[in-house]
């Protein structure tokens, strides 16, 4: 554990410590606790709390193969876990930037329960440790660049005079990043020797965990999530933002990192920065640049005189604002649409690793007080696109199930279909029912898996853990006894929802979109628009099904809608008798183009591929999650932050179905 | 004495709070459970996160707790145990109280980052919704007593609790102080689903543990201040005094609890709204209704 384990000799009461650490376990999941669900494994079983914030937790769990955006974003909380701490990865291949997992794993409920067991033992063993290393990734390195007050464009790595009007060069910190190599490791080397002394020091008095404790304080500036901004990872943009000059620079002399404090920061801009808009952006980016900054840290910890400067500025900067009226000092800050001046955050990200979102979903808000001012969602990072599901035509099938982890059985039956409308043939009846029956299963454990992540987000934890168990048990349900037994336990707990007090009072009118918008699946049947492809299928039709729809186009009636769902889809899982695999038609012969639509639990899903020279190439693939993509903004904007939270989240975006 | 006593019993009491909290939230009873996790944070680095507002920062988890304590002081156990027997004591309960709102808000502005802010801020609005409604039910409270005396107030309920003689202000206390505690579905400034922890968020190791201390001691003096207003405190058949305060106060922190886990978080919006369009007129009618009450019966 030598980035986990904390820098101290062995002694009995750290025995002690470690012990009592080893039995109390909280992971914080990359990426996110629907994604262990949807496996059918239960954590809970395993003794691992969930924690939604990596500064509670102690152990981070990665699951099943992770793009390289939720890597970086893990390697970020990593760094912001206190430690001791540990990573346990389960059927995840290579993880960098992360450090070797301490534990791996595979996915099914045993190897999860043996990974934790094992992770007990090492923790109760190497928790404290003499040797220990710092652990560093790109997107939390700092640096410092000096910049012209006057001249914003004038950026040097190193101290000097101005070019352009002689002016002296003021220091700022910004974010590292590739491609800033040179900058970066002149400002960085410095840091790391402030860092390792200071480690150092602590070591060799080795009083008690307090000193330890300090320590760690300044090595863990390397993480210094400012405001829980798990995992952005914003290097460049940090940098190009931070150019806007001379706001910005008077900025990094305060260093002020997060959003926390961009009302200070903006009020000190406020008179360094006539032309106004830009520097709220400031108090944003440099909250960025706050994940990292740690050089200013380490002066704030260790008093380093190196950096002194740094603390020259800021008060010289503190005396000027003292002459300032408010009124002056807010003038060009942005306005909230009621005309008062709040604390204006922008660009807080809310994910890619966010508690109540589904992981891998980024939102980011501007935030003016607890109001969204604005609201962007993105996917993840490094998500495969359509480009790259092109190859041979029997792996394609494979390739379209890894796609979204959240719905593989909706891909895969995707990809089979599309296949066989290229080939010209006909699943068997047989296949057809067994293909309802897996489908459907999926779409009611996915719907449990939403309400259980919906529950988490409302501060309901009855539904949050009666939803999660439920959908684990469906996942592993094997036959169809179990099926009619979940059956009726969904409904149940479909009526206990509907009667909750106080649920009606808060969903309802939240999260209304626009009429005439374009939404699909579950969203569109909540606002009373039959669209549903099953209902054109020949299969489903000989199994009576009929469309589930509901007025009011708000969270609640989606979530009406999802609740009935969830019961209309286990009982076709019990009329189809079977939820077997889907297989695919026999003799496949890919020979012209090939259209295909599937219901997912999210919409439908249409892919449009074609035969060329032995390889598939997809011409079209189009998801229902990236279409709804564009209506957060306006369900977002201008409301409370929950209310904000809770429209955003009854969409249930897959983050997987978004191409970035 | 006296003083070391309630100390002891607010430890205890925080203790199985502690036990409580998890058997909810977990489902499972670990009696012991309380003390590896103490211990645990206590062993994990306390990380100060870049560029705090260092005094607010250190301060706020000492403040909170103190704040707990202090309205502690003039809880009695027994007719002998109190630490100070105040004249003013049910107005002091509230004058402690109020630093709880200082404390959150500096935790939340101290760390420097957006979840932790936002939480302080919807801290200071919820401050706002239930502040007049945990001093107007204690105004109905010592109009029966005659006084403000904690002990009065409790020997006044020897023939009918205040839960029964005016059930309105009970209920509108007991929701009061579920906000100041900021216990679901009142948790608007930790809210974990959508602010990943708020106040609490940026707080790790021994800050931690004593931040969540300071929060269980806060739920066991706000159960223990219903139990004397409403619940008649120590007074009860053949148990020790003592012992029927501990036992009330354990079941009202229990029931504190356990409200939140059936039900969603209010919106901030209904929070004001109800509690100043629906509470502040109910507190006034109830002290208009003791005022009648008083009048008539006695």
């Amino acid at each position: 554990m030598i980035f986990g384990a904390r820098q101290a000799r062995p002694s009995f009461l750290r025995r002690l410590v470690a012990r009592a650490q080893s039995r109390e376990f909280s992971a914080f999941v990359v990426p996110g606790p629907e994604a262990v669900r949807v496996l059918g494994v239960d954590l809970d079983a395993t003794g691992l709390q969930i924690s939604g914030t990596p500064r509670h937790a102690s152990v981070l769990l990665l699951v099943g193969e992770l793009p390289l955006g939720l890597k970086k974003a893990a390697a970020v909380a990593y760094a912001q876990m206190p430690r001791p701490r540990a990573i346990l990865a389960v059927g995840t291949g290579d993880v960098s930037p992360l450090p070797e997992p301490n534990v791996s794993a595979g996915l099914r409920q045993e190897d999860v329960a043996a990974g934790v067991a094992e992770l007990r033992q090492l923790f109760a063993q190497s928790a404290f440790s003499p040797e220990v290393a710092d652990f560093d990734v790109d997107a939390i390195r700092t640096q410092t660049e000096y910049v012209c007050s006057m001249h914003p464009e004038v950026v040097r790595s190193e101290r000097g005079s101005c070019p352009i009007c002689g002016m002296e060069l003021v220091p700022r910190e910004a974010a590292g990043g590739d491609g800033h190599g040179a900058m970066d490791h002149a400002g960085h080397a410095t840091h790391h020797e402030d860092m390792d002394n200071g480690a150092q020091e602590h070591h060799d008095e080795d009083h008690g965990s307090r000193g330890d404790i300090d320590h760690g304080e300044a090595e863990h500036s390397t993480a210094a999530h400012s405001d829980g901004e798990e995992g952005r990872d914003d290097g460049h943009e940090a940098i190009e933002q931070g150019g806007h000059g001379q706001e910005s620079a008077s900025h990094g002399e305060h260093g002020h990192a997060g959003p926390g404090s961009t009302d200070h920061a903006s009020a000190d801009e406020g008179d360094a920065n006539p032309d106004g808009p830009g520097d709220s952006e400031h108090g944003a980016h440099s909250e960025h640049e706050g994940q990292g900054q740690h050089a200013g840290m380490e002066h704030g910890e260790h008093e380093d005189h190196e950096h002194a400067e740094h603390g020259g500025h800021g008060h010289m900067d503190h005396g000027d604002m003292d002459f300032m009226s408010m009124v002056e000092m807010t003038r060009d800050l942005p306005r909230s649409s009621d005309g008062l001046q709040m604390e204006w955050v922008e660009d807080a990200p809310f994910g890619p690793l966010f508690p109540g979102l589904p992981g891998g979903l980024t939102l980011m808000l501007t935030l003016d007080g607890d109001t969204v001012a604005r609201a962007e969602a993105e996917g993840i990072e490094g998500r495969p696109t359509a480009e790259d599901l092109a190859g041979p035509a029997e792996e394609l099938i494979g390739r379209l199930a890894r796609l979204d982890p959240l719905s593989p059985v909706a891909y895969r039956v995707l990809a089979l279909r599309a296949l066989e409308s290229a080939a010209g043939v006909e699943p068997e009846e047989r296949t057809a029912l067994a293909r309802v029956g897996a489908l459907e299963r999926e779409r009611a454990a996915s719907h449990l898996g939403w309400l259980s992540i919906f529950g988490h987000l409302l501060g309901y934890s009855w539904l949050e853990d009666r939803a999660g168990r439920l959908q684990i048990s469906l996942v592993r349900a094997a036959n169809a006894d179990e099926i009619t037994r979940l059956r009726v336990e969904a409904g149940r707990l479909s009526r206990r929802v509907e009667k909750t007090p106080l649920l009606r009072r808060k969903l309802k009118g939240v999260g209304l979109l626009p009429e005439g918008a374009e939404f699909l699946g579950p969203v569109a049947r909540a606002g009373g628009v039959v669209t549903d492809v099953r209902a054109d299928e020949e299969v489903y039709r000989t199994l009576g099904f009929e469309p589930v729809v509901r007025d009011g186009n708000d969270a609640l009636s989606r979530l009406k809608v999802r609740l009935a769902e969830i019961e209309q889809s286990l009982d076709l899982v019990g009329k189809a008798g079977e939820m077997t695999g889907p297989e695919p038609a026999t003799n496949m012969e890919p020979l012209h183009e090939g259209p295909a639509t599937v219901e997912t639990p999210r919409g439908v899903a249409i892919l449009r591929l074609r035969l060329g020279e032995g390889a598939v190439n997809i011409v079209e693939l189009d998801e229902p999650s990236a279409r709804h993509l564009g209506l957060v903004g306006g369900l977002a904007e201008q409301r409370e932050l929950a209310d904000a939270l809770v429209g955003v989240a009854s969409l249930d975006l897959s983050p997987w179905g978004i191409a970035r | 004495m006296s003083a070391v006593l309630t100390v002891l019993m607010l430890l205890v009491g925080a203790y199985l709070v502690a036990v409580l909290e998890g058997w909810v939230s977990t489902g499972r009873l670990r009696p012991a459970g309380p003390i590896t996790s103490g211990l645990a944070l206590l062993g994990r680095e306390s990380v100060v996160p870049r560029q705090p507002d260092r005094i607010f920062f250190e301060v706020a988890p000492p403040l909170l707790l103190v704040a707990a304590l202090l309205a502690a002081a003039v809880l009695p156990l027994s007719p002998g145990l109190v630490v100070v027997d105040l004249a003013t004591g049910a107005l002091f309960v509230n004058a402690a109280l109020a630093y709880v709102m200082v404390a959150l808000v500096m935790a939340g502005w101290g760390p420097d980052g957006t979840y932790a802010m936002v939480g302080g801020f919807r801290f200071l609005g919820q401050l706002i919704a239930y502040s007049m409604l945990i001093v107007m039910p204690i105004t109905a409270v010592a109009m029966r007593a005659e006084s403000l005396f904690t002990t009065e107030v409790v020997e006044s309920q020897a023939v009918l609790p205040n839960a029964v003689y005016q059930p309105v202000g009970f209920v509108i206390f007991f929701l009061a102080a579920m906000g100041v505690a900021f216990l679901p579905p009142l948790d608007l400034p930790t809210a974990p689903g959508e602010l990943a922890g708020g106040v609490m968020a940026e707080y790790t190791g021994w800050r931690l543990a004593v931040m969540r201390l300071a929060r269980a001691v806060l739920v066991v003096t706000l159960a223990a201040a219903i139990s004397v207003f409403y619940l008649g405190g120590w007074l009860g058949p053949v148990l020790p005094p003592w012992a029927w305060s501990a036992l009330k106060t354990l079941l009202v922190a229990a029931a504190m609890l356990l409200a939140g886990r059936y039900v969603p978080r209010l919106r901030e919006t209904h929070v004001l709204e109800w509690g100043w369009k629906i509470g502040i007129p109910l507190a006034l009618f109830n002290i208009f209704y003791v005022g009648v009450l008083l009048l008539v019966v006695e």
